[in-house]
């Protein structure tokens, strides 16, 4: 489809990488050789499998699988003849001049080039091949090296062979205190402090280094920077989605994740407790909390909405993540069709389904099941717990089947009686129930013939000194204020769910049912196995898996490059990126996996220490023009800093960062009105105290409105798994470390940390403002900039004292007193009005050197270099 | 051109930007002044309009200098607003033949659904007689002013994918909207606010989430910027209190002299991109207030939109578009929130949420394009109106018969949408379906032929609006899309 607009040359390298089929084509196009995954499949995916491939098959064709594309289409011609070109349906589209029937239907004909692969390749038998990431990795042999001197380790062997062939070399190392700041960054998501600067620039040596590395690797930092990152995957968030986007309590599942990462928990335990940690043998607490990764799906609180419907986008949402997360594969598209380009069929996404569809959670409001913790009096609380159950077990035991059938029938009738009354008082009654009686005996679920049950339970007068006992034991347990964690649990084989292909995806149409089971185009299922959620977490984690470790790897890769070594990290299939270096991917994934058993410190250690890391990221206009994505890492990576980082570095330069870990979402200050949920009255009410200067992964997320200036730096609203934010550079993202008092509360007080180190002119405590924010001494044309901003501010602050003191009394100032009421499509709702300029009736004084210090620190900490990973 | 001329043009482009004179611009005072920068907040450069084979600036006469684009998210029934189909009126109730469902696939319809009747009035407006339902009786009245397209179809049948598609030209995150491929091809015409500003309105972000107005691959200058009807209308726009806008002056030419410096020193673009984005926010702090504060207008004005100032509305949108488009903003997006009436609720009923909705945006949009038309911006103003996709002839009701609420399901094969305004017939109709509504019988438009009409109209060819990512060459319409010559004016 796209072969006119392809420029076959060798422009630049990002052009050669990103087409990389194309261009090993392009170099041996005289030659005899013809590779299936490197000449035929990009010419069949970008030109005919969007009509003749999973999703459709037109004329009854698909050039997916190469049975399928074997028999005969529609017409009874063979489209490939293997050996025959000649007789080949196929090459006699592509070449016929009759437009209306020459192929592709739609879109330029193919090049000449291209139908002489195709030739070729059907000539010599129309072999097809398996995509590269669907075969195990094998042991690449090291590539020999210009300049053996360079290397640190392995890694750097694959990069510099790499830049041998491109005629280019590597950066020298970054200056010292970049070189800290950068892994610092990465691995804590924190600067140094300047004593560790000037600490290790005294000897920048490799064995200073790696002590550095092994003091940021134990840090407790550590594992709040690397949770940051996983609670995207894990579309981790304190609401439950969907319209109302109620409130949910499951950040003790964020602890855990923070704890794993601290305690190097090796990534396949990491991994199979958060799929399957309650299928364990005798869970833990803490096994059971970690299941909670699958219980960040969205709940869907709406009146009237059928759970069953929730419950299984729930699911379907589950396996989609966990094959996004650990198989880098794009599986939900076989929901309704084959895959487009993969090679996986319908029917195999509703046998992965299968795995997951037979957890408790059934989409109620109120998230159950959970886990129940107590902090006092823990014993009475389990105890009542165990009362309570046995208590609803006995009530569902004491139904009477004739009377229940007999209520159900009457319900029925009820239910599909048409002058029944109005349909919204039934539905304040009994959302759901009425819909499950309407449906006919045989379709009804277990789950609709429980919740049947229940409402008998409530209804019948028999039941009633039972239910007085049932409210005292709730009553019982709430008092005792449990902590609740919504948590996966699997139901009992009695009561298992089948299964049912979906017919084209409509949760409705049941089709065949199905058992567990994993796709044909990778390794099989252990006979051994359990065919549970368990068996699944064992099966990412054989080694004959060829996705689970190269996909790992290349994320952690990517988030220390700014690309990973595929660069559609979420997607390792035919319509992925290709590997810039897939000998290094396929060494460091067997690395992780085998050498260093899956821990997940040893993997970024050996990262952080490769030459290659370390590198300035200095760029001449030249290596700028051959490789503008820096995708050959001819030089160190450099881009902006996330918006967990950004936030927690002006917390930590300006010393107001809380060290607190773990524990509920808090509630930092932001503009009013933003929370404008039609039919919701939650409101954010800002934390006090050291709450309010958290690390950025502590802020409460609310899916529907997620922190603004966490979001104005690609933050996620987590409804569903995100395995990339795409950055952008806005304006956007000027004005909120310039404006947004969270920032200017940071200027100020890093203006005032500058005054108490003990200098006393504007020179030194501008230059200590620099040291503390960027851990370097500022370059003299830098400094005397600033020191005429300050001038400048303090010139204006000493006619208007009144302007100093409102900025230095930012946190008292921001926001207040500016309620007010606006009117919405949907009624009318709180917000707030522009900050006016300031006044006499605000809060605090000031000197004009605090305010023009306050100026000078709010410039620093918006610099280019400040805002950047260097 | 060469490869290697184009690249080098590229590169000077960029390397242009630095030594601009920041310093030199600012100290005569930038709040007025216009600053060149980066091209998505500039003019487009002269220097690149005038090499020859150009990729971007204008390759031949507008008729639209700006354009505004209405999306109704959620996609509106065209059978309740434009396409009257008196036959649907007798086939409502019978089940629908076997014959349509062939190979067929809707998201929610299942089994064999029956036909929905029109569930509106409809009757033929002003001297073209088009067909306009009671549930738009200002909008009736203006028909004349419109060219409808009543055979559009589109390839996604889901709300995200085909909002991408609509927007981006692909069904998948990550290329460039229209909006950015505007700015990207022809800059800004004011140089104090964003090129491509997005309002949104119905409580919800377009489904199709930020990639609706993001800049893909593009520079992310090229982004549509979001604006806010009430509070700061872009958040944190304004300064904080005690920073003076001639000390926030100070401050940003601080920050980018020393950012220019590192540059120097460095040699990353991206710096460069930065130090634009803090330009542009400072003139930003100046102009989106002015531009978003609907105070100043007079009272005849609010009753003609149906306006409250500081509301979040539709209406509010509407009249902030025309603002917007007045000051010079090439590209202004809105989208409404809340068109999907699948039946499934009371929200999604034709007969209550799609009326709100009707009744929501009826006035404002009619006021719109009065108002364009009396200050003469309708002539080289282009006006779109639509949605990501069509509705089915068929009933929906996925839950059952007892279903007190009719709504109709995704449908990809037909459905309607209007432009107006900037080299568009008047009065015109271009498409028509068959007796039921269910495909177009002549003249299809694809979204990708939409896309390169408009860019068209915006005087660019659609074939030459490229940009070179990751080995090849990519535009808005990928390798489709025909411009549709019967509808210019």
């Amino acid at each position: 489809m796209f072969s006119s607009l392809l420029r076959r040359r060798n422009l630049t390298v990002a052009a050669v990488l990103a087409v990389g089929a194309i261009a090993l084509w392009a170099s041996r196009a005289g030659g005899s050789e013809v590779d299936f995954n490197e000449d035929i499949r990009p010419i069949l995916n970008e030109n005919c499998v969007t009509c003749h491939g999973g999703v459709k098959q037109q004329a009854e064709l698909s050039l997916l699988f190469r049975d399928d594309a074997l028999q005969p289409a529609e017409s009874g011609k063979y489209a490939i003849v293997p050996g025959q070109a000649g007789k080949s349906e196929l090459i006699r589209r592509v070449t016929h001049t009759d437009p209306d029937e020459r192929m592709p239907a739609e879109g330029p004909a193919l090049s000449d080039q291209e139908i002489n692969l195709l030739k070729r390749w059907i000539d010599k038998g129309a072999a097809w091949e398996p995509h590269w990431a669907y075969v195990a990795p094998g042991t690449p042999n090291l590539p020999e090296v210009s300049d053996p001197a360079w290397p640190n380790n392995d890694i750097d062997r694959f990069m510099l062979a790499r830049l041998d062939r491109e005629n280019l070399r590597p950066s020298p190392e970054a200056d010292c205190s970049v070189l800290l700041r950068r892994v610092s960054l990465d691995l804590t998501g924190l600067p140094p402090s300047p004593e560790d600067t000037d600490l290790f620039c005294e000897d920048p040596s490799d064995m200073r280094y790696e002590e550095a590395v092994d003091k940021l690797l134990a840090s407790p930092r550590f594992g709040e920077r690397w949770a940051g990152y996983w609670l995207d995957l894990a579309r981790y968030a304190d609401s439950n989605g969907y319209e109302k986007d109620t409130p949910r309590t499951i950040w003790k599942y964020r602890n855990w994740v923070i704890e794993a990462f601290n305690e190097d928990m090796p990534f396949d335990r990491f991994s199979t407790e958060q799929l399957a940690g309650d299928l364990l043998p005798d869970p833990d607490t803490k096994q059971l909390i970690a299941t909670a990764f699958h219980r960040n799906t969205m709940t869907n609180t709406e009146g009237g909405t059928d759970d069953e419907e929730f419950r299984v986008a729930a699911v379907m949402d589950r396996l989609n993540t966990t094959f996004e997360v650990w198989q880098g594969t794009t599986i939900g598209c076989v929901q309704c069709h084959g895959h487009p380009y993969d090679p996986f069929r319908g029917k195999e996404f509703y046998q992965l389904l299968a795995f997951f569809n037979n957890t408790a959670d059934t989409d109620r409001d109120n998230n159950e099941p959970k886990l129940y913790e107590f902090d006092e009096r823990p014993e009475e609380g389990h105890r009542l717990i165990a009362d309570l159950e046995k208590l609803e077990e006995e009530m569902h035991a004491a139904v009477n089947p004739d009377d229940f059938a007999a209520w159900t029938q009457r319900f029925e009738e009820y239910a599909r009686d048409t002058d029944r009354p109005p349909f919204f008082e039934e539905r304040a009654l009994f959302p759901p129930v009425i819909r499950i009686a309407q449906k006919e005996a045989d379709r009804r679920s277990p789950n609709d013939i429980f919740v049947l049950r229940s409402l008998f339970i409530d209804m019948e007068p028999a039941f009633e000194a039972m239910r007085a006992e049932r409210s005292r034991l709730q009553e019982a347990i709430a008092e005792l204020e449990p902590l609740t964690t919504p948590v996966i649990r699997e139901l009992p084989a009695a009561s298992a769910r089948t299964t049912h292909i979906f017919d084209r995806g409509n949760w409705l149409v049941h089709g065949e049912p199905v058992e567990p089971d994993v796709p044909d185009a990778l390794p099989a299922f252990s006979e051994d196995a359990p065919r549970n959620r368990l068996g699944l977490a064992q099966w990412l984690f054989d080694p004959a898996n060829p996705l689970t470790a190269r996909v790992a790897t290349n994320r952690f890769w990517e988030q220390l490059f700014g690309a990973g070594i595929v660069e559609t990290v979420e997607d390792f299939g035919t319509q992925g990126e290709p590997p810039t270096h897939p000998e290094l991917l396929d060494a460091l994934a067997l690395q992780f996996s085998q050498d260093f058993e899956w821990s997940v410190k040893r993997l970024l250690k050996e990262i952080v220490t490769s030459a290659t890391y370390r590198q300035s990221s200095h760029v001449s206009p030249e290596l700028l023009d051959i490789d503008p994505d820096n995708r050959l890492l001819a030089r160190g990576p450099r881009f902006r800093l996330s918006a967990e980082q950004i936030r927690d570095q002006s917390l930590a330069v300006s010393g107001l960062l809380s060290d607190k870990m773990l524990g509920p979402s808090v509630f930092p200050p932001q503009p009013p009105g933003l929370w404008t949920n039609p039919y919701s009255d939650l409101t954010w009410v800002t934390s006090e105290g050291e709450d309010r200067y958290r690390r950025a992964l502590y802020t409460y997320w609310r899916r529907t409105v997620p922190y603004p200036s966490l979001l104005a730096f690609d933050a996620m609203s987590r409804e569903l798994c995100t395995s990339r934010r795409i950055r952008t550079n806005s304006p956007l993202q000027s004005l909120v470390t310039l404006n947004d008092p969270v920032y200017v509360e940071a200027a100020v007080a890093l203006a005032r940390r500058m005054q108490e180190e003990g200098y006393d002119t504007p020179q030194d405590w501008l230059r200590q403002g620099y040291r503390l924010a960027l851990q370097r001494d500022p370059p003299e044309e830098a400094l005397e900039h600033l020191v005429t901003l300050y001038e400048t501010a303090l010139a204006d602050y000493r006619q208007r004292p009144e302007a100093a003191a409102a900025l230095v009394h930012i946190k008292e100032n921001a926001f207040a007193g500016y309620e007010e009421t606006v009117q919405t499509d949907y009624g009318s709702e709180p917000a707030y009005a522009v900050p006016g300029p300031a006044s006499p009736a605000m809060t605090g004084s000031a000197s004009p050197e605090e305010g023009a210090l306050a100026v000078a620190a709010n410039a620093i900490l918006n610099l280019d270099a400040f805002l950047t990973k260097e | 051109m060469t490869d290697a001329a184009y690249r080098e043009r590229r590169l000077d482009a960029l390397h242009r930007i630095t030594r601009r004179h920041f310093l030199k611009t600012a100290a005569a005072g930038f709040g007025g002044l216009a600053l060149p920068t980066l091209a998505g907040c500039a003019a487009a450069d002269s220097a690149i309009q005038g090499a020859a084979n150009s990729v971007r600036g204008l390759h031949f006469a507008p008729r639209a200098k700006r354009v505004i684009f209405l999306h109704m998210a959620g996609a509106p029934s065209q059978l309740e607003l434009f396409d009257y189909k008196p036959e649907l009126h007798r086939l409502d109730g019978q089940l629908c033949p076997e014959s349509l469902l062939e190979g067929r696939f809707f998201p929610f319809i299942k089994g064999t659904p029956k036909m929905l009747g029109p569930q509106a009035a409809f009757a033929q407006r002003g001297e073209s007689g088009a067909w306009v339902s009671d549930m738009l009786p200002h909008f009736a009245k203006v028909a004349d002013e419109v060219t409808f397209l009543k055979a559009m179809h589109t390839d996604e049948f889901n709300h995200a994918p085909a909002q991408l598609l609509l927007h981006t030209g692909h069904a998948r995150p990550g290329r460039p909207s229209m909006g950015s491929w505007a700015i990207y091809g022809l800059g800004s015409e004011n140089r104090n606010l964003p090129g491509f500003i997005v309002l949104l309105s119905g409580g919800k972000q377009p489904d199709g989430g930020r990639s609706v107005f993001g800049s893909g691959f593009l520079p992310t200058v090229y982004e549509g910027v979001q604006c806010r009807s009430h509070g700061d209308p872009v958040l944190y726009v304004g300064n904080p209190q005690g920073m003076s806008r001639e000390l926030r002056r100070k401050s940003i030419e601080t920050i980018n002299a020393i950012n220019q410096r590192d540059y120097e020193e460095v040699g990353d673009p991206e710096t460069l991109s930065r130090m634009a984005q803090y330009e542009m926010a400072f003139r930003m702090q100046m102009s989106v207030p002015e531009a978003m504060n609907i105070e100043d207008e007079p009272q005849w004005v609010h009753d003609m939109y149906g306006t409250k100032p500081g509301a979040v509305s539709y209406a509010n949108n509407c009249l902030l578009a025309r603002r917007l488009v007045e000051r010079g903003v090439r590209f202004v997006q809105l989208f409404h929130w809340g068109w999907d009436a699948h039946g499934a609720s009371a929200a999604e009923a034709l007969n209550i949420g799609f009326k709100e909705r009707c009744d929501e945006t009826d006035r404002p949009t009619t006021a719109l394009l009065l108002d364009l038309k009396q200050r003469g911006l309708l002539e080289d103003t282009l006006v779109v109106w639509g949605g990501e996709f069509g509705r089915t002839p068929m009933l929906e009701n996925r839950t059952g018969d007892d279903n007190p609420f009719v709504g109709r399901d995704h449908h990809t094969d037909v459905y309607t949408m209007w432009v107006a305004g900037g080299g568009v017939k008047r009065g015109f109709t271009f498409g028509e379906t068959d007796e039921i509504g269910y495909s177009a019988v002549r003249d299809r438009v694809h979204i990708h032929d939409l896309q390169a009409t408009i860019l068209h109209l915006m005087g660019m060819d659609h074939e030459r609006l490229i940009f070179e990512h990751q080995g090849r060459d990519y535009r808005l319409t990928d390798v489709h899309g025909k411009v549709v010559r019967q509808i210019l004016a």
